[in-house]
């Protein structure tokens, strides 16, 4: 059968293209795609003016054949040049970052349940300054069992004169009492349809007056309504100084990152629903009873990230709330992988992510953040005594109602301060990088459990890791403990610099030699084949070609 | 009180900035059961190593009030020494959160700005004083410990 031929389409070598940049690789095989960044030349149909816009492409470098998604980017190259190299590229990030992608293009809200060492907020930062540039940051909001309705929607706050005055107001706000009465409040005005806005509006304030005389106000107190953080998000605009103003009706939207919502309390997640629209897209516009029924229209840019952690993290709290997980793009994530953990742990203690210090700082005995090799070690242990106490922890601890899952947070504070708090040899005068790291892993890991056995478990776990038998691994092609080898890279690096030009020499000198050693042995094998008499001649031949 | 551990406390709060985002620590300081020191003598203490101001969080106090004097503190470069006493409301709670999360405050409608944001300045930190017994039966929130970086632990 004779085989077909086609001819590629310039999109289909562009998507190829594209895609091989997604999936690049360094040559280590560490990732270095995962999101680009492109300049396109625009051309406006009506005024035929040409125009530069920027764009991301995002996509997950570890699979096979990746979704990737283009988003309009107000970030310039260097932005997202910058961006990248705080990202840790591990796989769950790429999982989280395309799913933010994906929704925010759809205008879809994604809720993800995931463990609190994944990277949700961190995540939401970054996929905020990928779209926005530099230093923006979300619409940040974080349940808890306390968050008031008042605070997502709007309430309406008294012009209070006095500190006193503030102060009964703010009392009066907490009583239970006083928050049935003003969501009544909104339910009445919601049930009276034949009223016209202006009369919805006369109605709230004349109930408001009657609530701020409960309180003890003066009964010609001044009224404004302030609204919450999701009709804010809604109408938001970024301006080109970075500030925001607001337009209930024209707002172009921005990001909201709802945190925590497995916490929040029913009402809270009825207020939540109201966000859903039509074919699983975020709601076009919101009705607020709380003000009379006026109507904020959401911004092409609104888009909404719930994210949770999951219940088995808590004790005595509930799933997330069906109705919301059914309204939204549900991403359910387990635990960082262990080679997600051993990766972020290499990428903190070789200091790759961010700037190095550019002067030695005060309490640093070694630059630390200049020997990747020693990076490396140290990464190897911290990720395993990690990984060894997380699941202790998960089991939870006898004597504390909280439980304190680990986070990568953790890893980022002991490699820091190995950077300034190092402890000294007093033999050597050289970094003692063992009791360096005890130290430190006592003072941010150890010392925050309330269970004293398991405090003692750990203590011996991470002695036995660095100093046992048991710890021992293979080293330049010797079997010895951590300490040992932690010892001999901090005795090269602590070198003075000529001494550690003629180490290199003699270790090159001595490759040398031994090379020479092996072609000599070599001739030497070949030669005495050659003139082997039980050799048959067409072997030789063969040898000596 | 251990003035070695409350020291090695302060430096690491002052130095140690986490990667990839370069962000400093909340620290939180704990009165344990059997301990007879009190907030205030520890106040003293940070006192005499850092400029810092104190903020009771108490019943008396509002919500709006304590934004406000942190952020006095942050525009004098100041560190903060906030005891808490009661119940931590949704709005604080909400600051604390995005002050660990980006050092940063954010506030809606505030100071004339729809969107107030203002950095926690390089030379201020905030210390969060609590008994161990009102943190583990008072407070709700179940995340309050994962607030903060270094804990120091009074016994």
């Amino acid at each position: 059968m004779p085989e077909t031929f086609r001819f590629k389409s310039p999109e289909e070598i562009r998507e190829e293209e594209i895609e091989a940049r997604i999936k690049e690789r360094g040559p280590e095989g560490e990732i270095l795609g995962g999101i680009i960044f492109e300049e396109e030349e625009v051309i406006d149909p009506e005024t035929g003016e040409k125009t530069i816009k920027r764009y991301i492409y995002i996509g997950n470098p570890y699979e096979e054949r990746p979704l990737i998604i283009k988003l309009e980017t107000y970030a310039t190259k260097e932005d997202i040049e910058a961006i990248k190299r705080e990202i840790i590229p591990m796989r769950e990030s790429f999982e989280i970052l395309v799913a933010m992608a994906m929704t925010y293009k759809r205008r879809q809200p994604l809720l993800i349940e995931a463990p609190t060492a994944i990277g949700k907020t961190y995540l939401a930062e970054k996929f905020t300054e990928l779209l926005y540039g530099r230093g923006v940051k979300p619409l940040d909001f974080y349940c808890s069992g306390q968050t008031d309705v008042s605070e997502l929607m709007g309430k309406w706050v008294p012009k209070a004169e006095t500190e006193e005055e503030k102060r009964r107001w703010n009392e009066f706000l907490e009583l239970s009492e006083t928050q049935i009465q003003i969501s009544q409040i909104a339910q009445e005005v919601e049930q009276k349809t034949w009223l016209s806005p202006e009369q919805k509006l006369n109605l709230i304030r004349t109930k408001l007056q009657e609530l701020a005389k409960q309180a003890g106000l003066s009964e010609r107190t001044q009224w404004q309504f302030q609204y919450g953080v999701v009709p804010k998000a809604m109408g938001l605009i970024k301006n080109p100084d970075g500030s925001f103003s607001f337009d209930e009706q024209k707002g172009e939207g921005f990001i909201l990152h709802i945190e925590e919502v497995g916490l929040a309390e029913p009402q809270v997640i009825d207020v939540l629903l109201k966000l859903r629209g039509k074919r699983g897209q975020l709601a076009e516009e919101i009705q607020l009873w709380e003000n009379g029924g006026r109507k904020i229209k959401s911004g092409p840019k609104f888009w909404v990230f719930f994210s949770t952690n999951p219940p088995e993290e808590y004790l005595a709290r509930n799933e997330v709330d069906p109705a919301l997980a059914r309204g939204v793009v549900f991403k359910r994530m387990t635990e960082l992988s262990e080679e997600s953990l051993r990766l972020a742990s290499d990428y903190y203690f070789t200091y790759k992510l961010g700037k190095k210090p550019e002067v030695k700082p005060e309490g640093c005995i070694l630059d630390i953040y200049n020997h990747s090799d020693i990076g490396k070690e140290v990464a190897k242990v911290i990720a395993a005594f990690h990984n060894d106490l997380n699941k202790e922890l998960k089991k939870g601890e006898k004597g504390r109602r909280q439980r304190i899952p680990l986070t990568l947070d953790d890893m980022a504070r002991v490699a820091d301060a190995l950077i300034y708090n190092q402890i000294r040899d007093k033999e050597t005068g050289r970094l003692d990088l063992t009791a360096t790291l005890i130290n430190l892993i006592n003072f941010y890991y150890i010392d925050r459990l309330a269970d004293e056995d398991l405090k003692e478990t750990m203590k011996n776990n991470l002695k036995e890791l660095l100093e046992g038998d048991t710890g021992k691994i293979e080293f330049e092609g010797k079997i010895i403990t951590r300490k040992e080898i932690f010892d001999i890279l901090v005795e090269r690096a602590s070198l003075p610099e000529e001494e550690k030009r003629r180490m290199k020499e003699k270790e090159e000198e001595e490759q040398r030699r031994k090379l020479e050693q092996a072609k000599n042995d070599a001739e030497d094998a070949l030669d005495a084949l050659l003139k082997n008499p039980n050799i048959p001649d067409s072997i030789k031949k063969l040898l000596s070609e | 009180m251990d003035k070695e551990q409350l020291n090695t406390f302060i430096l690491l709060l002052q130095n140690v900035r986490k990667q990839p985002s370069r962000i400093f620590d909340l620290g939180l300081i704990v009165k344990e059961p059997g301990s007879e020191l009190q907030a205030d003598e520890i106040f003293n203490e940070v006192r005499k190593i850092v400029d810092i101001e104190q903020i009771i969080y108490d019943e008396t106090a509002i919500d709006e009030k304590v934004f406000e004097k942190i952020i006095k503190a942050f525009e004098g470069n100041k560190w903060i020494f906030l005891e808490i006493k009661k119940d931590i409301s949704s709005p604080l709670l909400n600051q604390l959160k995005h002050l660990a999360n980006y050092n940063s405050f954010q506030l809606l409608d505030y100071r004339g700005k729809d969107v107030f944001e203002t950095k926690m300045p390089e030379s201020s930190r905030v210390i969060v004083f609590a008994e161990r017994d009102f943190i583990e039966n008072k407070i709700t929130y179940p995340h309050f410990y994962t607030l903060f970086g270094p804990v120091l632990s009074l016994e």
